[in-house]
């Protein structure tokens, strides 16, 4: 097996750049991370389609106007799924189900996922699925861990151990709570 | 007032002023010695030496142990003095007025979030090591039904790196 090729020039890898120390998710991880996804987005969409569709009931539209609605409404769903891993995946490289499971998508030499590389992946997981889940199958075969979204985008999928959010949440505390104790206390008196 | 009380007013008023001088004195000489006393370490070590005793803490010890301290125990209970007194402090205001601001405290809240958040790390944990397990084994039975060799897989990351 080939190592990755190197992240490019000005781009510091995110994760380790030696594939030998890099633990790669599997399925079943990246299954529980789709699924937190997947009930993210479904709650975000419940919630606004309920509001418009009462917003909508409201007003007396015509039964053609309607069905023109339902299909803007599909389609600017399927837009917001699709930004949704788009955007994450660009820009921290984890949606908040990655995170969850502590799992990273990265591009070839542990650096960031362009834009571009995104949207492919995005296309990839669909083109996955399609036949019956046929292209994520590939994941437990690989050496690399790779589903037929990370071949055809060059990304791989990555443990990436980090911070809880209650760390997090306990470092910010820690940090208040050391800004006050520098404070000098109020003084007193009359100037 | 007699001639004789007048006299003797006159004679003992020098006696009594000395008297009174002199019990100042005394007075203002014990204060500065009880101050210098309680200046001093003398008095921190005197309670050092005495709680480190070992017939002062053997004699607690017997008192805590006898009879006495739990007759006097049950009689504290019996008198339903501490009755009383738990009706007091729940009927109190202040006590409630109390508690609200320890409720409503940021350290409190905060401490509340954190035990929430806390057990949200665990379950995660739970969830991520199995999870973890679960991708081994998927992967070594999927290698197995094709009949190829298990993946080498690099060795877990260490805590304290």
């Amino acid at each position: 097996m080939t190592g990755l090729p190197a992240a490019p020039a000005g781009e510091a890898p995110i994760v380790s750049a030696h594939p030998v120390d890099r633990r790669y998710a599997g399925l079943a991880t990246r299954i529980v991370s789709a699924v937190v996804d997947a009930a993210l987005i479904t709650v975000v969409d419940v919630v606004v389609g309920v509001g418009a569709a009462l917003i909508l009931s409201l007003l007396h539209i015509p039964h053609e106007l309607r069905t023109i609605l339902a299909v803007i409404g599909a389609l600017v769903f399927a837009l917001g799924s699709i930004l949704y891993f788009v955007i994450f995946w660009c820009t921290t490289g984890q949606t908040p189900g990655a995170r969850v499971m502590q799992i990273r998508v990265v591009s070839a030499g542990a650096a960031r996922v362009k834009p571009r590389w995104a949207v492919v992946r995005c296309i990839g997981v669909l083109l996955a699925a399609l036949p019956l889940f046929a292209g994520f199958v590939p994941i437990l075969f690989d050496s690399r861990r790779r589903g037929f979204q990370d071949w055809l985008a060059h990304t791989t999928v990555v443990e990436a151990p980090g911070l809880s959010i209650a760390d997090v949440s306990r470092a910010k505390q820690r940090a208040i709570r050391a800004a006050s104790r520098q404070q000098p206390p109020p003084t007193g008196g009359v100037a | 007032m007699g001639l004789g009380t007048r006299a003797a007013t006159a004679t003992l008023r020098p006696i009594v002023g000395v008297a009174g001088a002199a019990a100042e004195a005394g007075l203002d000489l014990e204060r500065r010695a009880v101050n210098r006393v309680l200046e001093s370490d003398e008095i921190e070590r005197v309670v050092v030496v005495a709680i480190n005793s070992v017939h002062i803490q053997a004699a607690l010890k017997q008192a805590l142990e006898s009879d006495g301290a739990a007759q006097l125990i049950d009689t504290l209970f019996d008198s339903g003095l501490l009755d009383r007194f738990f009706e007091r402090l729940l009927a109190s205001e202040s006590l409630w007025n109390m508690i609200d601001e320890i409720a409503g405290s940021p350290a409190v809240t905060a401490a509340i979030s954190q035990q929430g958040l806390g057990f949200a790390d665990q379950v995660g944990d739970q969830v991520r090591d199995r999870s973890r397990k679960a991708d081994d084994w998927m992967e070594r039975a999927a290698r197995r039904l094709i009949g190829r060799q298990p993946r080498v897989l690099p060795a877990e990351p260490d805590a304290s790196s």
